[in-house]
């Protein structure tokens, strides 16, 4: 079955809606309203298009030809909603790249919403990335003929924690209403009042507190619903964004880091229709404070500052002396590639395997977005081998002497409740870690500054089993090849990383930390069992190839959307 | 001209998640046997309870005299439909009364077809009248004026509506003494059919059957203030 768009023949699917069948194949029509994980109201109008059939003659059923044997088109006689017109057989279709009437008419929708809306882009936290900003630009009138004061409505009103509306900007689309009722259900959010004064609203007494109540303003085309977080922090064009997956929980959430100056301002979520769709939940958004503050600048050896190289020798001379009386802790935080070499670093010294902690809490999840597990990586771990770490085993052997070193890879096992202070006397620490909270740190006598998921190049396999790829969001203070590949650093760049206020131009913020595919070689070096990777890829190579959990998931492969990983059943 | 710049306009009537003014204790908030029969009739004319919101907002309208938001939380409840979306319909509809009103709600039209009959002059009459200005309600809680858009009895210009029931038309400002007269002695005027043009004269005097009080089609007045 095929359908005419300004001139060309398409084929389609019965039951494809037009608006998003030019979106697929790239022909841009103008809309607000429309979202394809919500109902289509067609309440914006303005997808306008003039739509039409090839007359048949009634008798026949033949296809009515002109005197030049062209189809004759009965178009509707009205312009239709492209976004609820279902495709039919023959059906012609003009978009306004193909109708001066149909431009004229979206333009003319575009000078109507524009009346009350303040057009106070320059103060607006959605300018620059504004769909009613950039269509009306686009498509919109140079001007307005309706030089009246336009209709006030509530400003800064906060709906809920996490939440902040605008009503003047609003243009009713009701895209936050049908998401609070088809999408998290919590039905906290209705349209009030009618005509020029209606916005969205909460009822009187309650409040928007549905824990994924900031997609809302992910999915607004204004700038009416804003993070509360994120109000005023940045414009975005001040800011370079990196696809990459979130660290929050297991369901390994795909996002957008929003980075200016090497902070993470802003966690958007990333369309990923096989894992979070379009959205994530509010409490992995707040997270991002976590990438910023508190995090260590450089190794120290027993509390006192020291460098990279003293660290690795020390790391190097104490492994050397445990004679393998050695336990290594991975981590359900760490990446694939780093807990695949901490395997290898383990196996270099005789000690045994690593095993990592587990931090599942059955039942704290919320069966959507929000996990079970806490950590990123369990199933990482899973998949390579490791087993989780039983505390009381740990203990035992540590209060016997069998231990003299612990190994800890991006871990706090004091603050997870695993070992205590007491333990922990007597023993050598190597401890690699995030943040200067950590509270295993006290106690470490090399401890390594490990660079965050925003800050390396890994692979995460979420609950499922799929297997997605970290890409660095910000830059580490030291120079490394691959992280400067990944990041596009001395290529040819577009403009996107193109202004003085992008990421890597300013060296501000610049943690002093490394990746363990870094730091683990560096160290396995000294002890005389070399580790020579290219890069993070060829690790994960190495692992995709030889361990069939991980089959087919290279760094190529995973791509943005990840790879789904062989079923390996239930660990065990 | 510019409207006046109306701060109030910028503040919502609540902030979400701050507790509102009651007006009616949950003791008041019960349904009688037949209201609650009632209800499940409504209930069942629809393939889902969002299809009976209006009917039983209404319903809760005519037993508590307007709708504050206890009422429309009351109401949510008893047909199990979210209190936001019942809140929205609410607030949608005009004749949904959010503010307390006086007994008697009158809404003058002044949409194009009553203002050049005299839609205002009848307004102003009333406000003077009353003593009020519109939106308010008298001292006594018996009236409260209310400028209203098409009322859709063009014909028999101007007029006003009682309460979200019965039409005054041709509307005459003897007519509205004799008017607020009956309302002041809980005298609603009756029901009342007005005939149009053609019924005289293609329709062969056309006239309902149900209802005593008709009134032949006259030619509207001209506002005294149009120009």
């Amino acid at each position: 079955m095929n359908v005419i768009i300004d001139g060309q023949s398409f084929e389609f699917e019965p039951g494809d809606l037009l608006l998003q069948f030019c979106l697929d194949r790239g022909i841009e029509i103008p809309h607000f309203c429309y979202h394809p994980a919500l109902s289509v109201p067609a309440n914006c109008r303005q997808c306008l298009v003039q739509a039409g059939l090839p007359a048949r003659d009634r008798a026949t059923g033949d296809l009515v030809r002109d005197e030049n044997g062209k189809p004759v088109v009965n178009y509707f006689p009205k312009p239709q909603t492209s976004c609820s017109l279902e495709l039919s057989d023959g059906m012609v279709v003009h978009t306004q790249y193909d109708s001066e009437e149909v431009a004229a008419m979206q333009a003319d929708n575009l000078e109507l919403m524009l009346i009350n809306h303040p057009l106070d882009c320059p103060i607006c936290d959605q300018a620059g990335e504004c769909p009613l900003q950039i269509q009306a630009y686009k498509y919109g009138p140079e001007g307005s003929r309706f030089e009246f004061e336009k209709v006030h409505k509530p400003k800064r009103v906060q709906l809920g924690p996490n939440v902040v509306l605008d009503a003047e900007r609003c243009i009713n689309c009701t895209r936050c209403t049908r998401f609070t009722t088809e999408v998290s259900k919590s039905h906290q959010l209705s349209i009030i009042g009618r005509g020029d004064t209606n916005y969205p609203m909460t009822a009187p007494g309650q409040v928007f507190d549905d824990p994924y109540s900031m997609n809302v303003c992910d999915i607004c085309p204004v700038g009416a619903l804003t993070e509360d977080y994120f109000r005023f922090k940045a414009r975005v064009w001040e800011m370079s964004s990196t696809p990459s997956v979130s660290d929050f929980g297991g369901k390994g959430i795909n996002v957008d880091y929003w980075v200016r100056d090497n902070h993470i301002l802003r966690i958007i979520p990333r369309e990923n229709l096989s894992v979070n769709e379009y959205w994530m939940p509010d409490a992995a958004r707040l997270v991002y404070e976590r990438y910023n503050e508190n995090r260590p600048q450089g190794p120290t050896l027993a509390g006192n500052a020291s460098d990279w190289e003293a660290a690795y020798d020390e790391v190097a001379n104490i492994l050397k002396a445990a004679n393998g009386k050695v336990v290594f802790l991975g981590s359900a935080y760490a990446t694939v590639e780093d807990n695949y070499l901490l395997m290898k670093l383990a196996e270099a010294v005789g000690a045994d395997a690593p095993q990592y902690i587990s931090r599942i809490q059955v039942g704290s999840g919320d069966n959507w977005l929000i996990s079970d597990d806490p950590a990123p990586n369990t199933q990482g771990c899973e998949r390579l081998g490791m087993n989780p770490l039983d505390p009381v085993l740990l203990k035992a052997k540590l209060a016997g002497g069998e231990i003299d070193v612990l190994y800890v890879l991006e871990e706090d096992p004091i603050a997870a409740g695993v070992l205590s202070a007491d333990d922990l006397l007597g023993i050598k620490v190597i401890l690699h870690h995030y943040h200067t909270t950590n509270e295993t740190l006290a106690h470490a006598d090399v401890a390594l500054p490990a660079a965050m998921c925003v800050e390396t190049i890994g692979t995460y396999v979420n609950e499922t089993g799929r297997a997605q790829r970290l890409r660095p969001a910000k830059m580490i203070r030291s120079m490394n090849r691959s992280l400067m590949m990944e990041a596009g650093v001395g290529q040819s760049r577009t403009d996107r990383h193109g202004t003085p206020f992008d990421r890597w131009y300013n060296e501000d913020h610049q943690i002093d930390c490394q990746p363990g595919w870094e730091v683990l070689p560096a160290i396995a070096e000294r002890l005389g069992a070399p580790m020579s990777y290219k890069s993070p890829a060829a690790i994960m190579a190495e692992v995709a190839e030889a361990n069939p959990a991980f089959s087919g998931a290279t760094h190529k492969a995973m791509d943005l959307l990840g790879v789904a990983l062989q079923d390996i059943g239930e660990p065990v | 001209m510019t409207q006046p710049f109306n701060g109030s306009l910028l503040r919502p009537d609540f902030v979400p998640g701050e507790p509102v003014e009651r007006h009616f204790s949950d003791v008041e908030l019960v349904w009688t046997d037949d209201e609650q029969k009632q209800i499940a009739t409504f209930r069942s004319q629809y393939p889902t309870n969002d299809g009976a919101v209006m009917k039983v907002l209404w319903l809760a309208q005519n037993k508590f005299s307007w709708l504050p938001p206890e009422v429309v939380q009351f109401v949510a409840d008893t047909i199990e439909v979210p209190y936001a979306k019942v809140y929205g319909v609410a607030t949608f509809y005009t004749q949904y009364y959010k503010e307390k009103k006086g007994t008697y709600v009158l809404d003058v039209c002044t949409c194009f077809g009553c203002q050049v009959c005299g839609g205002y002059d009848i307004l102003h009459y009333l406000e003077d009248k009353l003593g009020i200005s519109k939106g308010e309600t008298t001292a006594d809680g018996l009236f409260t004026i209310q400028e209203v858009e098409c009322l859709g009895a063009c014909g028999s210009a101007p007029m006003l509506q009682v309460t979200n029931g019965p039409y005054v038309h041709n509307l005459t400002k003897e007519k509205v003494d004799a008017l607020i007269d009956d309302l002041k002695e809980g005298k609603m005027p009756a029901f009342e059919s007005v005939t149009l043009p053609q019924d005289e004269t293609d329709l062969g005097g056309n006239r309902r059957s149900d209802t005593e009080l008709v009134t032949e089609y006259q030619t509207p007045p001209v506002s005294e203030t149009l120009h």
